[in-house]
């Protein structure tokens, strides 16, 4: 593999009446990814082609692209991985297009905000001034750590077949979110998010494809989530959900003594 | 209702279907091999116990079907103020459907 043919999406609302695919030759290097070749494109050959990055490492989600039909982040796709010279950037399906390959994340982030994404404690005082830390058991962080990877990339919306049908469905990124959040001791505000899932457009749509699931590229598994969340609203409408103390607040460290005694200055 | 209550209602309305519907289709088809006589058709429709179950299964079955299609339809995107009124139509048309279709084995009782 010498070159590679990139069709890449071009699209300037407003000017252009729809979007359309452009062709670039890109010369291959060894181990180069889909955000090399773009922005290769972007130095050498027409530096109006607009993309959104920014780690390219995989962290921040901002290169989410469908890349040859699939959504994926281009600076964690490893042109190689593609087995094929022919690369297809499109901008994210479920998404409204900004600019050629960026899409406008906005009903992401709306959705997301509307299920209350953080800890909500009852304890107002020490939620603003905090004494000490909550204290956390090593079982009830890993019953939702691996939610907490997610980065808001928006790859699971844009995989997602019922986003695709209905703009209104919360969607697996939030109702995701809303599960990591109901399940953490520190936090009280699992009927609020609860409220919110319960709506015509919300959990209850799920079909479970598990597309979400298949796109994440950090290894977030929202279809899980929306099943466990799911499992919770029956639970709390059946007034069968389990009571569970909030989580306690650590206790001040007691004045101690070193284990080794700290020798004299010698020098004064 | 919240959508977790309908959605549980939909989930024993399955279940309950499986059961009334299978039931329903041995007495009536699978179990004597013969085609349906007006004396076996008459005589359930005497007995109070087999309106219970015909009643039982009447609303199971319309409270599924409308649930179902009603989770079609908001899938087009039917915004909040839309889902009341679509909510009434289906409670409206499930009792038309329900009134019509209970007054024959009650009227034949």
């Amino acid at each position: 593999m010498q070159e590679l043919n990139f069709k890449v999406q071009r699209y300037l609302p407003g000017k252009e009446k729809k979007p359309y695919m452009q062709e670039f030759t890109v010369p291959f290097r060894q181990g180069m990814t889909v955000l090399d070749g773009l922005i290769y494109i972007k130095e050498n050959i027409d530096n109006t082609l607009s993309f959104r990055s920014s780690c390219r490492m995989g962290i921040c989600g901002s290169c989410g692209m469908l890349i040859n039909n699939f959504p994926m982040l281009a600076c964690h796709t490893p042109v190689e991985e593609l087995e094929t010279d022919r690369v297809e950037v499109r901008s994210l399906p479920n998404f409204p297009i900004i600019r050629d390959l960026v899409a406008s994340l906005d009903p992401l982030f709306d959705k997301h905000r509307s299920v209350k994404p953080y800890v909500i404690s009852l304890d107002m005082k020490e939620a603003e001034e905090p004494a000490a830390e909550f204290l956390q058991a090593r079982d009830e962080l890993e019953s939702y750590v691996q939610f907490a990877y997610c980065v808001k990339c928006g790859l699971c919306m844009a995989a997602c077949p019922t986003v695709a049908t209905d703009a209104l469905f919360l969607g697996p990124q939030p109702l995701g979110q809303a599960y990591r959040y109901c399940t953490d001791r520190r936090d009280t505000g699992a009927k609020e998010r609860f409220r919110e899932a319960d709506s015509p457009h919300g959990v209850w749509l799920c079909h479970l494809a598990g597309a979400c699931s298949e796109a994440c590229p950090k290894g977030v598994d929202p279809a899980l989530a929306i099943q466990l969340l799911k499992r919770a609203m029956v639970f709390n409408s059946l007034r069968l959900r389990k009571k569970r103390a909030p989580a306690s607040v650590a206790q001040p460290i007691a004045e101690s003594k070193p284990k080794i005694d700290v020798p004299e200055f010698t020098v004064k | 209702m919240k959508e977790t209550q309908l959605k549980i209602l939909q989930y024993v309305s399955g279940i309950g279907l499986f059961f009334f519907v299978g039931a329903h289709l041995l007495v009536s088809h699978l179990s004597s091999g013969e085609p349906t006589t007006w004396e076996s058709v008459s005589g359930r429709a005497a007995s109070s116990g087999w309106l219970a179950f015909y009643i039982l299964l009447l609303i199971f079955g319309i409270y599924h079907g409308l649930h179902g299609l009603r989770t079609i339809i908001l899938e087009f995107s039917i915004p909040n103020t839309a889902v009341k009124v679509l909510n009434w139509a289906f409670v409206i048309v499930g009792m038309a459907i329900f009134g019509y279709a209970a007054y024959i084995p009650i009227n034949a009782f």
